[in-house]
């Protein structure tokens, strides 16, 4: 469902030009759990980006669906990651005005899904991730496990076709960082979203039913 | 709704900034509306004086007098002065008709003489019907039913000139209407003065039998019609508009604003001058407030880029800056008005404010501020124009990061 051929990316950092990815090309199957792994500075963020919309290659093709990205102007973009793609961050980034409801309610309310049935989505949701009691929590009230549980349940909450999490345990002690990666899976599994995560910890890709080692941009198994 | 929510909230996340955002934006708006205040009272004042001394609200003479008679009075008189006085004072927004006959001619103690303008009113009407109202007796008395009929009030500044004092007598030389010299003596009563320097050096007031006599007519000049109330003007215009065609046939008339040329100049001033300070706390507000939003903006970056992930499109995230930019001026500018107006009760309540004489009057006065509801509505829109305005390029900003950048902004 998502492909990426021959695919390029070059930052330019002050001066130099850094060439982030050279010509990587996968292809991920609907249902997948799989992990990119590699040291920092590999390109697994750059990567993750790319598989997200959230950035363009410099040359290659991303296909999402079979559609090439390069045609979507920004505001479909933007629907795109609302209502296919879920994003879990390596520092949660929930919105700290927002209470643990409001924070999973976000994504509905950008794609207008009426009110009684957003109540329900988020309420069911919440009680997945286990934190129906923390709903009326904000962020700087909750561990560090708590809000990426709470992250896990605003990114799966609109039912996206794949959900991309770029060191989702980096943040988190080894024990916690276990128990999100079950959840993740469980997600995966009850729910058929395809779930793509990066991470350097050699323990959580044994998660993954694919794994990419990726270095100095490019894929190398 | 659910942008609004979202901004309020992000409002009253950083308290300390928002309150001094406020704070200049309440300064303002006080300034604003007490500035505005006084400048609608001063406008009341010198409106009402312009009209009870000198003008009346309404004018009413023979046609063609308001263009051509000041050269040429004797052309315009009105003869039959009785008749149209009773049709001018039925109608019921008329408090009081007077008349007016003017000459200009010498003033004299036998020793010293000098030049001046003289007026005859109708002293029982015009005693009655508070005409003089802003014109201060300095000396003696005001014309009334007590004063006889060769009495007479001047300028407190003529009588320096002069050297006379209450009680003289005083001769008055003039040309009668067929161009014989004439000079009648009158007492002097009164000494007054109206705060304009220039006509306290110049004005004579007498009955106007009196000056029938001096000039040699039985005949007036104008009527000049006061009304119980300024805000009646309209109505009353209508109504006289409708006698111009039956019993006021070959008349006209002015109302007070068109032949009170000095007030409007004051007033164009004067709103020239307020403009200019809504546009000095205009640009004082709109920094204020562009600097609060490019803070906001700067320390979310990376909630920017996070909301643009998870699906807000550009013009999402920009109206949801600009709507915090927009509420800030609104709260504010609330706020502003209620403290306005809470300052300008307490100068109010304090006594005013004390002006010094303006230059070519003689009195300084005590300045109230008026809360006047257009001042501020229009104090209030400048502000919430200036905070969208101020909010516009920091959230255009904004919408354009880039989203992986944003993403990775500490």
């Amino acid at each position: 469902m998502i492909e990426l051929r021959d695919v390029t990316k070059d930052y330019r950092l002050g001066e130099t030009t850094v060439q982030a990815l050279r010509g990587v090309t996968l292809h991920i199957k609907e249902g997948d759990f799989v992990s990119v792994c590699g040291p920092s500075g590999s390109g697994k963020s750059t990567l993750l980006n790319l598989l997200g919309c959230l950035d363009m290659p410099t040359s290659g093709m991303v296909l999402l669906m079979e559609k090439d990205v390069a045609d979507f102007r920004d505001s479909e973009l933007s629907r795109l990651r609302n209502n296919t793609i879920g994003f879990i961050f390596q520092s949660f980034n929930l919105i700290p005005v927002l209470t643990s409801f409001e924070n999973v309610e976000y994504p509905l309310l950008i794609s207008k899904t009426g009110k009684k049935e957003r109540k329900q989505m988020v309420a069911r949701m919440l009680d997945e991730v286990g934190l129906s009691k923390f709903a009326k929590h904000k962020p700087d009230q909750l561990s560090g496990g708590q809000r990426q549980r709470v992250a896990i349940a605003r990114a799966l909450v609109t039912n996206p076709r794949v959900v991309l999490a770029d060191e989702p345990t980096a943040n988190l002690d080894s024990a916690t960082g276990h128990e999100i990666l079950e959840l993740m899976k469980k997600m995966n599994e009850d729910h058929r979203t395809t779930f793509i995560f990066s991470t350097h910890d050699a323990k959580i890709r044994g998660y993954a039913s694919d794994v990419y080692t990726i270095s100095d941009g490019r894929i190398v198994q | 709704m659910n942008t609004l929510i979202l901004a309020i909230k992000n409002i009253f996340k950083n308290r300390r900034r928002t309150v001094i955002t406020f704070l200049a934006i309440t300064s303002g708006m006080t300034g604003l509306i007490v500035f505005g205040g006084y400048m609608e009272f001063t406008f009341m004042g010198l409106r009402e004086s312009t009209i009870r001394t000198q003008l009346g609200h309404v004018q009413v003479a023979k046609k063609g007098y308001f263009e051509k008679g000041l050269a040429n009075p004797g052309k315009y008189l009105i003869r039959e002065s009785e008749s149209v006085e009773r049709v001018l004072a039925r109608m019921p927004e008329v408090k009081l008709v007077t008349s007016r006959l003017t000459f200009s001619g010498l003033i004299s103690t036998g020793e010293r003489t000098l030049s001046c303008k003289g007026f005859g009113i109708n002293v029982a009407e015009e005693s009655a019907g508070d005409m003089n109202t802003f014109e201060t007796v300095v000396d003696g008395q005001q014309l009334d039913e007590s004063t006889g009929p060769g009495d007479g009030v001047v300028g407190v500044e003529l009588m320096k000139a002069l050297g006379a004092k209450v009680g003289d007598y005083l001769t008055l030389l003039t040309t009668t209407i067929d161009g014989t010299m004439n000079a009648l003596e009158f007492k002097v009563v009164g000494v007054a003065e109206t705060g304009s320097k220039e006509y306290d050096s110049v004005f004579v007031k007498l009955p106007l039998p009196f000056v029938k006599r001096l000039v040699n007519c039985n005949a007036v000049e104008k009527f000049m019609v006061l009304l119980n109330d300024t805000d009646d003007l309209g109505k009353a215009t209508k109504r006289i508009n409708g006698l111009l065609a039956t019993d006021l046939q070959g008349m006209e008339y002015r109302t007070w604003s068109e032949l009170a040329d000095f007030y409007l100049k004051v007033e164009r001033l004067y709103r020239g001058i307020f403009d200019i300070i809504i546009f000095i706390v205009g640009v004082i507000v709109l920094f204020s407030i562009a600097n609060t939003i490019t803070m906001s903006v700067f320390e979310r970056t990376r909630e920017i880029g996070t909301l643009r992930a998870i699906g807000t499109t550009r013009l999402g995230t920009m109206r949801l800056f600009l709507t915090e930019g927009i509420l800030i001026g609104i709260i504010g500018g609330i706020i502003g008005v209620v403290v306005g107006i809470m300052v300008a009760y307490a100068i109010n309540f304090s006594g005013g404010i004390y002006v010094p004489p303006p230059p070519g009057q003689n009195r300084g006065y005590l300045a109230m501020v008026l809360i006047v509801p257009q001042v501020i509505l229009y104090a209030f829109a400048s502000i919430v124009g200036v905070s969208a305005l101020s909010s516009l390029y920091p959230s255009f900003k904004a919408s354009r990061l880039k989203i992986v950048e944003a993403l990775h902004h500490i």
